[in-house]
């Protein structure tokens, strides 16, 4: 019963048992597809078995003469009843000035199809049976077209074209920097080095497919779904659906199994699904089978770069010049250009002092699954490719990589610092996270244990990422309403979303903070467009925005109770004090209970928003160093140590951070070593669509991880001091491991030949490479 | 339709059902325990992994049928009549072995399975029982610390708990 030990046992800086866990351990989550509504009809969708097509006829009437059919629609049916098609506003010119093109994306294609698993048509049957018995009997007519699959070859003349706006296929194109002073650095440099990079495509997979349920109350439109964006969603709803305003729509999101960044906005199948509950009247609900996911769930990354770095004699770099082509797929949205051609550039030079910079990029369409957000989002693309230039110009001057690096730093002094890309660090100390990491990795022992490597065969690297990333996804105000209810319990209700990532619980623990309760009081309601709207939770702005928000409505919550409690004991609110779940008048044993107090107010509650804004974008930032062994019979790549330095300014929730931190580096190894979308080249076909085809990290994978939080270096710009964390493990981690495997293969022979591997690092690319065989692939 | 008898969590069922009905289907649909998830429907993810007479299976590729007159046992017994949490329950809360909790119920009955034949299972145990079990999240690290953890509490001498 003593409160202030209950604060000290659970407010931040502690680590607590997640107020998520013990319902999910239980199996008792409420995922979307654990609810099903009384007379639920299920809906199928067909989807294109061809990578570039006319659609010449779709024909539903076969499924609609079905027993246990309620409803078949193609693409035009969809238009006869007034949905719309999905907007790509997309902020960025073409090469040629006009804006940017795309083809325009209809939930159901109307006569073109542009990848494999497009969604054709649909079918809406009272059983999952019925509805598939009707797929059968759609008739679809098809005209294949010539596929291309990869960003180069859609760009080269003669290419199969995917929208008329865009001959080339060029839907958007970025030149950031200054290309003459970029080319007079590179004149007057002491050395140069130049890296053809391959970011391949990756499928975010989170275990959870998405499911979407749709049902009507009275003239509502109610959609359950698993998303990362509720509010989103339901504007993608109205834009998309006729005659629906934003007060007729509410969004719900129960629990989420992953986003990753994949359930950002709207999906095509949210559409079709909402408009069958909204014609059919009945509840509709829609499952994603695994190999839809692959197919029509959006990818990420799929970034080939040409990128060079001019140094000094002394190692300084002078400049970076960088030609990439995002391949974004069969259509272009904002999300999948502002990646590759915005975000990733604002972290183009990362955690180095470099002053010259001059990028040309481009985002090309061809005829595979659309590209959206995957974890990080640009920034593991440009982290890439600047740690990867940074060893090889230390390979190629003979400077330790580390020590490179550190001559390349900003300097504390420097902040606030603006890099070339316009973007304001407010604070980081990296040389201090290098040293930190460097001695935790046990940097200078590594000869010794590359030695005892060697004894057992096995050829060790050492790879290093030191860099920082860019968090807030641009959205950088959130609110926060708190409710006290005589129960005994604090509600706390936002608009960012949880998906697995333990924001409740760190909501809870600054709550505990300001209210002084125990933990078991808090209630995060979440995911509901009736109670919260806003951006939703993306590019790690959750805690410090959302978090601020719930800090600032806790206290604000406080002071209005004071008020409150004054009233209650006849006393001013200045001599009013609160601790612990209690007000007292100063000086004297009077005093009332918070939730007493609450039972007393004529609502029953006491409730109050608050609202924070954070002043910039917060700069996590690391220091990762991994070794591996490779073996050279077989090319296996076993990581054998993994060491990080994190700052991620105030730590909420330590064991959560680490658990964020280590999770998202397997994401990271992931793609280092097992993950690719694989497309066939002549037919477009997807051919790594399913889980035996692409390969995630499973859990005979490396798991002893070192990690460590610098905790001395808060952000300045919000009321947390707190900075991103969700993405940092992954942006790490892929350019640590490769560095490391490419150290190894250096080192046994191929010096810097080594450098021309592409991920994933599987065991045939890495034997391949220790016999001289790289797989050539074409540049922008 | 085919009559099917079996026990789920300990509990006799008796129940008409299509002869092509899943077990995952007659789990999360009739019985409604949806605790057992479908992640891939191909057998692949582990999401779905039930006991079937204290073997780990995945039940989005068997039938119903085959657990005729035997014992399944899901996520939802795993707590013990009181409501009381089984160890590997505790232990993956308190070495943060879930994230977004999807793959959770598989990963718990896998590693039940496990126990239920291995008391103190070998780190390396632990692996080759998981090695059916994808989780996104959490990267591993501390699952594998969770049901080594849980192997200690329930050994007769109550491990160092």
């Amino acid at each position: 019963m003593n409160a202030p030990l209950e604060v000290g046992r659970f407010g931040s800086g502690k680590t607590v048992r997640r107020i998520e866990d013990p319902t999910l351990v239980a199996g008792k989550g409420q995922f979307t597809d654990d609810l099903n509504r009384l007379g639920q009809a299920h809906l199928i969708v067909l989807r294109s078995p061809h990578a570039h097509a006319r659609i010449a006829a779709v024909d539903v009437s076969g499924a609609r003469a079905l027993p246990g059919v309620l409803a078949a629609y193609s693409g035009a049916d969809l238009v006869a009843a007034g949905v719309k098609p999905i907007a790509a506003a997309i902020p960025f010119p073409r090469p040629d000035g006009s804006p940017a093109a795309s083809a325009q994306r209809h939930a159901l294609a109307l006569d073109r199809v542009r990848y494999v698993g497009e969604a054709v048509a649909a079918v809406v049957g009272v059983s999952r049976d019925a509805a598939l018995a009707g797929i059968d009997a759609v008739r679809v007519e098809y005209e294949e077209l010539p596929a291309v699959v990869d960003a180069v070859s859609a760009m080269a003349p003669g290419a199969p074209v995917l929208c008329d706006a865009a001959p080339d296929n060029i839907a958007a194109e970025m030149r950031h920097g200054d290309a003459a002073a970029t080319d007079a650095a590179f004149a007057r440099a002491a050395h140069r080095v130049a890296l053809d990079l391959v970011n391949q495509r990756i499928a975010p997979s989170p275990i959870e497919p998405r499911v979407v349920l749709a049902e009507m109350e009275g003239d509502r439109l109610i959609v359950t779904l698993s998303s990362q964006m509720p509010t989103s969603v339901r504007d993608g709803l109205v834009a998309t659906l006729a005659q629906l305003t934003p007060a007729q729509v509410r969004v719900r999101v129960g629990d989420v199994g992953g986003g990753f960044g994949m359930k950002t906005g709207i999906y095509p199948e949210d559409i079709v699904v909402a408009h069958a509950a909204r014609s059919l009247r009945r509840p509709v609900k829609w499952c994603a089978q695994r190999l839809e996911e692959f197919s029509a769930s959006v990818h990420g990354r799929d970034v080939l770069s040409h990128a060079e770095m001019a140094l000094a004699a002394n190692g300084q770099v002078l400049a970076l010049r960088v030609r990439s082509a995002a391949n974004v797929g069969g259509y272009a949205t904002a999300t999948g250009v502002l990646i590759p051609l915005l975000v990733g550039p604002w972290v183009t030079t990362s955690i180095y002092d470099i002053p010259i910079i001059s990028l040309h990029l481009t985002a090309v369409m061809s005829n595979v699954t659309p590209v959206g957000a995957y974890r990080g989002a640009g920034r593991p693309e440009a982290i890439y490719i600047v740690e990867r230039l940074f060893d090889a110009a230390a390979r190629k001057m003979g400077v330790d990589p580390s020590e490179l690096r550190r001559r390349n730093m900003i300097k504390p002094a420097q902040m606030p610092y603006t890099n070339p890309m316009a973007q304001v660090y407010d604070c980081g100390e990296f040389e201090k996270i290098l040293d930190k990491g460097l001695a935790l990795a046990n940097w200078r022992g590594f000869a010794s244990r590359r030695a005892q490597s060697k004894l057992r065969g096995k050829l060790r690297g050492r790879g290093i990422a030191t860099f920082l990333e860019w968090t807030g996804g641009n959205t950088l105000v959130e609110n926060a309403s708190v409710k006290v209810l005589p129960e005994g319990i604090i509600e706390l209700t936002s608009a960012t979303q949880a998906m697995g990532q333990g924001i409740a619980t760190s909501y809870a623990q600054l709550a505990v903070d300001v209210f002084g309760v125990g933990i078991d009081c808090i209630r995060v309601l979440q995911g509901d467009t009736d109670r919260a709207n806003g951006f939703g939770s993306a590019g790690s702005r959750s805690l410090f925005t959302g978090g601020g928000a719930v800090h600032v409505a806790s206290q604000r919550t406080v002071e209005h109770a004071k008020q409150l409690a004054g009233e209650a004991l006849e006393a001013a609110a200045s001599d009013i004090e609160y601790r612990a779940g209690r007000f007292n008048v100063v000086g004297t044993d009077l005093g009332i209970g918070l939730f007493e107090l609450a039972a007393k107010q004529s609502a029953a509650q006491i409730s109050m928003d608050g609202t924070a804004r954070a002043g910039g974008p917060s700069w996590p930032n690391a220091c990762h160093i991994c070794e591996v062994e490779v073996d050279p019979d077989t090319g296996q790549v076993d990581v054998v140590g993994y060491a990080s330095v994190n700052d991620i300014g105030r730590v909420i929730s330590p064991q959560i951070v680490r658990g964020q931190v280590e999770g998202g580096a397997v994401q990271g190894i992931g793609q280092a070593l097992c993950e690719q979308v694989v497309y066939d080249k002549e037919s477009g076909q997807l051919l790594s669509a399913s889980f035996m085809d692409y390969a995630l990290p499973r859990v005979d994978g490396y798991r002893g991880f070192k990690t460590e939080f610098d905790t001395s270096i808060p952000c300045r710009t919000n009321v947390l001091g707190a900075k991103g964390v969700g993405e940092l493990g992954t942006i790490g981690a892929t350019p640590a491991v490769v560095n490391a495997v490419i150290d190894a293969l250096a080192e046994a022979g191929l010096g810097r030949a080594a450098e021309k591997l592409q991920m994933p690092l599987t065991p045939m690319v890495v034997w391949r490479a220790l016999n001289g065989e790289f797989d050539s692939v074409r540049m922008p | 339709m085919t009559s099917l008898r079996l026990q789920v969590n300990g509990q006799p069922v008796v129940t008409d059902i299509q002869p092509n009905t899943l077990l995952l289907d007659l789990l999360r649909g009739p019985l409604g325990l949806t605790g057992t998830h479908c992640g891939c429907d191909t057998g692949q993810c582990g999401a779905c992994t039930v006991l079937l007479d204290d073997m780990a299976v995945k039940s989005c590729t068997l039938l119903a049928l085959q657990a005729q007159d035997r014992h399944v046992a899901t996520v939802e017994g795993l707590a013990d009549a009181t409501g009381k949490r089984h160890p590997l329950q505790e232990a993956f809360m308190a070495c943060h072995g879930l994230q977004c909790g999807f793959c959770t119920p598989g990963i718990l009955m896998a590693a039940c399975g496990l126990l239920k034949s291995v008391a103190q299972p070998s780190e390396a145990q632990i692996v080759d029982a998981l090695e059916g079990n994808l989780c996104r999240c959490t990267g591993y690290v501390n699952i594998v610390t969770a049901v080594q953890q849980a192997a200690l509490a329930m050994a007769p001498s109550g491990g160092s708990r």
